[in-house]
């Protein structure tokens, strides 16, 4: 397989469509209960957790970009494979492939776990996950163009939920986030690697970034759309904080979902409903831009069409999604993909920099003395 | 290309008038409408034929046989096209070209032994006058539509776009009845790709006959499997000329009053010329409407089915109250009461539009008054939901395309089974299928959702709004035209101080 992708004039987006792809996919299901796992550790000073993992992640993205930069126009699949040999790189891929697959499945049944709790207790797995995937394929099917476009949009769309807030805002209580500064270091550091599932997704940057135009305007984009999420999740979390008391935090699931019972109209209430419903559209955006890496990433490996990937994986996540509907079985599944993506996501970039730097470094000398 | 019918031996000149005349009659099927006339003259013979409605009489006996008769000369092909005072005479020399010709209206003369017969056009086509378009009515602004003739419409839109750019591409398009299909875009602005486009898609359509302009645009247009019309269709020169204007690409098609235009986004089926006549902010204010009444024309009955039968939690208590009770007496699940409504609201479109326009009238104030109460008194249906339907029927015909119009309102059905089946979860579904289902979609090419994705900010005051003037010196970028600016907007308007 060629390390660097070349990628057709007509597929290519231009950069700022990245701010639309990474926004989108950081803020996703995790964001409802998102709060509440914040919490527990930190108390009032999660906001400081927070931005502990803003500025990791700031890192990270440095350190992708590095890494990507260093080549000509590639991806990690191919990176992996330069750098690690064929069968190893592959392999690696995989895991990355795998890890994709478990984020998005995770999805799929926290989201179906929220509709069955929130809305319709009856609903079948089969019927809301056929649903979902439907949607899924069909915008698959699309392409990246596509993939991008729907990313676009439904953010654009599901910005206006966040001004059903107002009204808990005006009622927050400031003292709730007092006295501050109070929490233990290391349970900050506990608050911030908890932190790191929701914020997690914008290692898709390492996949789609060949499809980037113009790569020098790459950056701008990325870290505006890192900050837009932090902001986002932190407002929201202080928000919960400042809204709810101690126990009435610990005591909800999606803590958030309840804030948005708050406002109503004379001609609707109780927009929690519409919050859930609505939030359909962000979990497809997850779930087409992990869908989308995962064929293009069987693809690239192993030169498998991406029409058969996206068919198979579907149907595989459509049977699984039966058996999975137990509130701990779901936990597991978030758990074990927090876990992967906390290694994947957070720790492998470092080690795999100084190794792309090193042979990069080698290259060259090889090529100068190729020249003399 | 394939030939239907094969051509039989073509060139068949020069002989003698006898043996034209005898096979004139075998390849007409002794048509009674067939005139072939012989005339002699200092021992030369001609024959003149041509099929007698087609052709201008008057003409025929005024010029053609006034002068070759009365006039004293030697007939051969140059003299006659000197002599007769008609300006279209040419020489032709297929003989199958004749067999096309006469059915358009041409006359032929032959000359015995000349190697070519002479022809003259002199067809004499019935036409309507020129009329208001009744599909598309519009309040400000022109209001001459498109008639079935192809000399008028080319008329028409030479008169209207006065360019000398202007191209005017012909196309003889279908096997069994050749039609003329004109592809005309202004050179200077629309992008070479398109024309390119739309210039072969033209070409590698065979078929055997195009109905009409609304047939033809069904076989070209991107993708036959959705119910969003791709290809812009319009009976105002008008509007016409103003898609042209801005870079688009038109087709007009023989014996059809109704002209395409490409590529066209989603948006622009919601845009009229009348927004740019009327000041810009009442224009802004319709189009907005436009844009609102498409949204609430397919979500409005969704959303109250899907909220009575799943969440009434949603509905505040004092709403709710009178739901209820509107509701207490009907004996049907929301759903079906819903489709039972909608099915009758298209009903009465339905026969409205095939009736006369006086009778329709009379059914429309039957149907809608009569039938609505009498089914709300039944109890077959709430008040409410006869205002929703309504409202949203009412909706549905605020698009200025007819074709959106119908889309609009045929969504509506599978939209109120998702959100009888699945309540919010359905309608949710719905919608996000619905723009996927746009995203996807394309015009000649061109994304159909354009400037909303790919992002094009500065189409926006042009797609959604209508801002004033100045803010219009360039033309629409996602059609990307080779010359984008229209005028300079600095010149446009000059700033002053307070008091100067």
């Amino acid at each position: 397989m060629d390390i660097n992708v070349k990628v057709k004039e007509n597929l290519q987006i231009r950069p700022f469509y990245l701010f639309f792809i990474i926004t989108s996919i950081q803020i996703g299901i995790g964001i409802l209960g998102f709060p509440k796992i914040v919490y527990q550790e930190a108390l009032q000073d999660s906001w400081i957790s927070i931005l502990f993992t803003f500025f990791y992640i700031v890192a990270v993205v440095i350190v992708m970009f590095m890494i990507l930069n260093q080549y000509k126009n590639a991806d990690i699949y191919g990176i992996q494979v330069d750098i690690f040999g064929k069968w190893i790189g592959k392999i690696l891929g995989t895991i990355y492939i795998l890890y994709f697959g478990i984020t998005l499945f995770s999805i799929l049944i926290t989201y179906m776990e929220v509709v069955r709790i929130s809305i319709f207790p009856s609903i079948s797995n089969l019927a809301l996950g056929g649903l979902l995937l439907c949607l899924v394929v069909y915008s698959v099917l699309g392409g990246i163009r596509v993939v991008v476009g729907v990313c676009t949009l439904f953010f654009l769309g599901t910005q206006w939920l966040f001004l059903l807030l107002i009204q808990p805002a005006m009622e927050v209580d400031f003292t709730h986030l007092q006295p501050m500064f109070v929490t233990p270091f290391p349970d900050l550091l506990e608050g911030a690697k908890v932190s790191s599932y929701t914020f997690m997704g914008f290692e898709l940057l390492l996949v789609i970034y060949p499809f980037i135009k113009n790569k020098k305007k790459a950056k701008l984009p990325t870290f505006l759309a890192v900050s837009w999420s932090t902001i986002t999740i932190l407002l929201l979390t202080m928000l919960v904080i400042g809204y709810f008391s101690h126990n009435q935090i610990l005591r909800r699931e999606w803590a958030l979902l309840g804030l948005f019972k708050i406002q109503n109209f004379t001609f609707i209430e109780r927009f929690d409903y519409v919050v859930v419903t609505e939030w359909m559209l962000v979990i497809i955006t997850n779930m087409i831009l992990l869908m989308w890496a995962m064929t293009y990433g069987m693809k690239r490996l192993y030169n498998i069409s991406q029409k058969t990937t996206l068919y198979l994986i579907s149907i595989i996540l459509l049977i699984a999604c039966i058996f999975v509907d137990e509130h701990f079985q779901i936990q597991k599944v978030i758990d074990t993909s927090s876990q992967i993506g906390l290694w994947i996501v957070y720790v492998y970039p470092f080690f795999l920099l100084p190794i792309v730097l090193f042979k990069k470094r080698k290259q060259r000398k090889k090529e100068k003395k190729h020249a003399k | 290309m394939k030939r239907y019918r094969t051509t039989k031996k073509d060139n068949i000149f020069p002989l003698k008038i006898e043996e034209l005349e005898k096979k004139l009659n075998e390849e007409f099927d002794q048509n009674p409408d067939l005139s072939v006339t012989t005339y002699e003259n200092k021992n030369k013979k001609a024959l003149i034929f041509y099929i007698t409605y087609q052709v201008e009489g008057e003409k025929v006996e005024n010029y053609l046989l006034e002068t070759l008769l009365k006039k004293d000369f030697e007939w051969n092909n140059s003299t006659i096209l000197n002599e007769i005072p008609l300006s279209s005479g040419k020489t032709i020399d297929k003989f199958s070209d004749i067999g096309k010709g006469l059915l358009i209206g041409n006359l032929y003369v032959y000359i015995e032994n000349e190697n070519s017969a002479i022809e003259y056009s002199l067809s004499n086509k019935e036409n309507r006058s020129l009329q208001q378009s009744e599909t598309e009515s519009v309040v400000l602004g022109p209001k001459i539509g498109f008639t079935e003739s192809m000399v008028t419409n080319l008329n028409i839109i030479r008169w209207t776009i006065r360019s000398e750019d202007l191209v005017l591409e012909k196309f003889i398009i279908g096997e069994r009845e050749p039609r003329e299909v004109r592809l005309i875009y202004i050179k200077s602005l629309a992008n070479e790709a398109d024309i390119n486009t739309f210039r072969q898609r033209l070409q590698e359509l065979e078929i055997d006959v195009i109905d009409d302009s609304s047939v033809l645009l069904q076989y070209i247009e991107d993708s036959s499997l959705t119910i969003f019309p791709q290809f812009f269709t319009t009976e105002l020169p008008d509007r016409f000329s103003y898609d042209i204007n801005r870079g688009r690409i038109g087709v007009i098609v023989e014996n059809s009053p109704t002209a395409i235009v490409a590529p066209t986004t989603f948006f622009s089926f919601f845009q009229s010329t009348e927004d740019l006549y009327m000041r810009w902010n009442i224009g802004s204010f319709l189009r907005s409407l436009r844009f609102l009444s498409f949204f609430l024309s397919t979500i409005l009955t969704p959303l109250y089915v899907a909220a009575v039968t799943f969440h009434y939690e949603i509905i505040p208590t004092p709403l709710l109250v009178n739901l209820g009770e509107s509701r207490a007496a009907v004996p049907f699940p929301p759903i079906l009461e819903a489709l039972i409504l909608e099915l009758m609201i298209e009903l009465l479109r339905e026969s409205g539009a095939r009736l006369p326009t006086k009778i329709g009238q009379t059914i429309g104030i039957v149907g809608g008054v009569v039938v609505g109460t009498a089914a709300v008194q039944a109890g077959i249906t709430s008040n409410v939901l006869i205002i929703f339907v309504a409202l949203s029927a009412l909706a549905s015909f605020t698009a200025p395309n007819y074709l959106m119009g119908t889309t609009a309102r045929i969504i509506r059905f599978p939209m109120i089974i998702l959100g009888g089946l699945l309540g919010l979860v359905g309608l949710v579904f719905g919608i996000s299928f619905l723009i996927i289902h746009l995203l996807r979609l394309t015009s000649l090419g061109r994304p159909y959702l354009s400037p909303l994705y790919p992002l094009v900010w500065e189409d926006f005051n042009k797609a959604f709004f209508r801002l004033p003037p100045q803010f219009h010196n360039m033309r629409f970028k996602s059609y990307r035209p080779k010359d984008i600016f229209r005028f300079n907007k600095g010149k446009s308007k000059i700033k002053k101080d307070i008091d100067e």
